[in-house]
């Protein structure tokens, strides 16, 4: 390939990759500055901010950190329970290995290290349903949406409390982006299965006062159930 | 927060934060993989949808602010269920559930 038609493939790459990250691209940025402003209020600067956003990346972990701290509550538990929310990441992690296969580590791993909650919704229908997507738009995808995350949290960190943002409604930005990949999964009755186990699960564990670990006991439990329906069904 | 304080608590959740992300990945990418474990790995993004949103729509305080304070984020839910099936658009359904949830929140 000459070195123009080069360039255009990875123009073309980068296009597709922004038009796919745009939406969550504008999620973030709506979250992103109420938690640089939280983020304030636990005295973060502006780059630790950007510099935490940047690389910790993940929303729910932000938060509950400021929230924690904020309640006076021991280091200690504020890392063990941020950790434990953030052990779903390793279903997203498992989900993607196949397409990865073929796939130079260097970029793996920065794959890996830039998924989130919304990012693996919006690469893995990718990845299912079109045959042209790679690792490297998947990739730019997830640094896009870090670069929006990650430059919100610190323009939220500047300004500081100067601005009121209601962050229930803000956060309804991602619910509504979650809301729509799953409504987006192909339904059957195996699927459905998953939907209403997971989603049981989740309420049962909150019942029960295990907020930290709702998200993975509840996905774990749908996943399972899954395939006891898929036994049943082939039985 | 002090310096150290925003160090200890930066690094050790970006450290546990790492190993949760690429750890898997890389000790599952490449290997023939059992097709149940296959089977199981399909199922993660509805299992994990459905827990992201039951996550966000129900907890032990929802009603706290009175009922209606409460069924409110469902009721803007349902309307972004809709939107999604005719748009099947992320874009769509965040203007559609963010401004459904203002105009509720104005009644």
């Amino acid at each position: 390939m000459g070195y123009n038609a080069l360039t255009m493939t990875m123009k073309k790459t980068a296009t597709q990759a922004l038009s796919a990250a745009l939406p969550v691209m504008a999620g973030y940025v709506a979250i992103g500055i109420p938690c640089g402003i939280l983020e304030s209020q636990i005295g973060m600067d502006a780059l630790m901010a950007f510099v935490m956003s940047a690389t910790f990346y993940s929303g729910a972990g932000q938060f509950m950190e400021c929230n924690m701290w904020l309640a006076g509550m021991p280091m200690s538990s504020i890392i063990a329970s941020v950790s434990f929310v953030n052990t779903r990441q390793m279903l997203y992690s498992a989900a993607f290995s196949p397409y990865f296969t073929n796939v130079r580590k260097r970029l793996t791993f920065l794959f890996s290290a830039t998924v989130t909650d919304e990012s693996f919704g919006v690469n893995l229908s990718h990845f299912v349903s079109d045959e042209t997507w790679t690792a490297t738009h998947a990739t730019l995808v997830n640094l896009f949406c870090m670069t929006s995350w990650a430059v919100s949290a610190a323009v939220g960190a500047l300004v500081g409390s100067a601005v009121a943002i209601p962050t229930a409604i803000a956060a309804f930005a991602m619910t509504s982006i979650f809301i729509c990949l799953l409504v987006s999964q192909p339904l059957n009755h195996i699927t459905a299965v998953v939907m209403v186990v997971a989603a049981a699960g989740v309420i049962v564990c909150k019942l029960m006062g295990l907020t930290a670990p709702a998200i993975l006991i509840g996905a774990c439990a749908g996943v399972v159930a899954g395939m006891v329906a898929r036994e049943v069904r082939v039985g | 927060m002090s310096t150290s304080d925003f160090l200890t608590l930066y690094l050790t959740t970006l450290v546990t934060m790492l190993a949760c992300r690429c750890i898997p990945m890389f000790v599952l990418k490449g290997r023939d993989l059992p097709e149940k474990v296959s089977e199981a790995l399909g199922l993660i993004p509805p299992a994990a949808f459905a827990a992201l949103v039951a996550n966000d729509l129900f907890s032990t305080t929802m009603f706290s602010n009175g009922v209606w304070a409460g069924l409110m984020p469902l009721v803007a839910s349902l309307v972004v269920v809709v939107v999604a099936r005719k748009t099947k658009s992320l874009i769509w359904c965040v203007i559609a559930g963010v401004g459904c949830y203002v105009l509720l929140t104005l009644i």
